[in-house]
């Protein structure tokens, strides 16, 4: 499913315009981007939670060339499923 | 921070925004994820642009062990919702961070690095552990340079504290990261103190640069003994053809020498005996030569008999004594060069020290037959057929044909 047959669904779903359908998403991610610099999470009943989570540095060593790299700490986007999403997997 | 946003937060948060109401807000937010984990379970990919996609996968079947009983059991294959979120909210995210690369190190930084992380798990269960290594490397500080490794992880994380930021968050790894840099250089300082403390008591860099310099010192060894053995091996390959020939060449006319006294001088009863051993070593040129010296042909054989003493003058002994102890030379004396320089001088004289004076015979060439095989059948010697090329006028005496008649001449020395 992509982005297109997503916003049509939605905008289906709340009765409203493609177009609005599309700002309104572009709005929400920007909220949730905030949240997320925030250093807060997202948790949504059903659906899971998503949340900015920091991967710490690392040594990486290229098996081939035995070349070793210093990989730096990051800040990644995650997802978690919840639990009665993952029921509904089985 | 840290906080959890449920639904009614986030379209609280969304409805101020763009200025919906909280109502169609919060239904909108609660579509906007009902239909991304329907729609994955159904299609298994949901693509959000600005978001991500939500991507179904098919794991596979594998075994694992239980930790506490050791068991092996399999982990049944199942189905996982993942998430990969889009590459400009990834960068957004990670902005904090964005300022890091991905550098290469050396072993000896990464293992100072590792020995970091073991240090702050230690740190984590007993604060006091780091003063104890401190005590021994305070008075071998000033010696020990620089670590490489530690001003790699402070500067690292001082980066993103310099940027300019105003959010809490940012504030808050801000913090952290200054608080990062501190302990990184606490720990930098401790690993060097630590280091030092363990090259004292193994002075491991030591051992290395000894081993390191053992490994060098054993390549120039190796390096010099083969360069020793190729100018040997050079000088052996181009002195081999007057070592060798002057060799056989002294082998011949102590022969010959020999021959000619069991043929002249009766007296001598002792010399064949003593021969004996060399005739068998030089068999083939010793039936042929011993024919010509013990029939008729006597004279070609005398002549011989001068530029052989020479050979003999030096030692000045009995012929068949002196015979003997030529033909050992090759064995005993075979690389000696001033050996080789005698014989080589004595060759010489062969060669040049004779004049041409009437035909000996006349002699019809075989097939395979050379000029080499007559002088030696002859004279006794190979080394005087270029006499009887010059006398016949041959010019390339490497291709006879068979039945070339020539004349052998009557060599008396100068």
């Amino acid at each position: 499913m992509n982005n297109k047959q997503f916003l049509n669904e939605l905008s289906d779903k709340c009765q409203i315009g493609a177009e609005q359908a599309a700002t309104q998403v572009e709005q929400l991610i920007g909220v949730m981007e905030k949240i997320w610099q925030d250093g807060d999470s997202v948790s949504l009943s059903g659906f899971g939670v998503l949340e900015v989570k920091k991967k710490n540095e690392r040594v990486s060593v290229n098996p081939t060339t035995g070349v070793r790299m210093l990989v730096p700490p990051k800040l990644v986007l995650t997802y978690k499923p919840s639990s009665l999403l993952k029921e509904k997997l089985k | 921070m840290d906080n959890k946003i449920n639904l009614s937060q986030l379209a609280e948060r969304l409805a101020q925004e763009g200025g919906m109401s909280k109502a169609a807000a919060e239904q909108f937010v609660k579509n906007f994820f009902d239909i991304i984990s329907q729609r994955v379970l159904v299609e298994g990919l949901v693509k959000v642009k600005g978001l991500g996609t939500f991507k179904l996968i098919q794991m596979e079947d594998r075994e694992s062990v239980n930790v506490n009983t050791g068991e092996r059991f399999t982990i049944e294959g199942h189905q996982k919702i993942s998430f990969v979120p889009d590459a400009d909210l990834k960068d957004r995210i990670n902005k904090p961070f964005a300022a890091f690369d991905t550098v290469e190190i050396s072993k000896e930084q990464a293992e100072a690095l590792s020995r970091m992380d073991e240090e702050d798990e230690q740190e984590a269960v007993a604060p006091v552990a780091p003063a104890v290594p401190e005590k021994p490397a305070v008075p071998e500080k000033p010696a020990v340079p620089e670590k490489p490794a530690a001003p790699e992880k402070p500067a690292a994380p001082e980066k993103p504290a310099e940027e300019p930021k105003k959010s809490a968050k940012e504030k808050r790894l801000e913090q952290k990261q200054a608080k990062k840099a501190e302990e990184a250089k606490m720990k930098a300082q401790k690993q060097q103190e630590k280091k030092e403390a363990a090259k004292i008591v193994d002075t491991p860099t030591v051992k290395d640069i000894t081993q390191k310099k053992g490994t060098r010192c054993l390549l120039k060894v190796l390096i010099a003994i083969l360069t020793m053995i190729l100018v040997i091996g050079l000088v052996l390959f181009m002195l081999w053809p007057v070592v060798g020939n002057s060799v056989l060449d002294i082998v011949e006319k102590n022969l010959n020498k020999a021959k000619i006294e069991m043929v002249s001088d009766s007296v001598k009863t002792v010399a064949p005996a003593e021969v004996a051993p060399v005739k068998a070593v030089e068999a083939p040129a010793e039936t042929e030569s011993a024919k010509p010296a013990e029939s008729p042909a006597v004279k070609p054989a005398q002549p011989q008999q001068k530029p052989a003493e020479p050979a003999v003058k030096p030692a000045e002994t009995p012929a068949g004594t002196d015979a003997l102890t030529a033909a050992k030379y090759p064995v005993i004396k075979l690389n000696s060069k001033d050996e080789a320089k005698d014989l080589s001088e004595f060759t010489l004289a062969d060669v040049v020290n004779y004049s041409m004076e009437g035909v000996l015979d006349t002699y019809t060439l075989k097939k395979g037959e050379t000029l080499t095989i007559v002088a030696l059948n002859y004279y006794g010697s190979k080394k005087l057929w270029p006499y009887i090329a010059k006398y016949n006028n041959i010019k390339d005496p490497a291709r006879l044909k068979a039945g070339t008649v020539v004349k052998v001449p009557v060599l008396k020395s100068k």
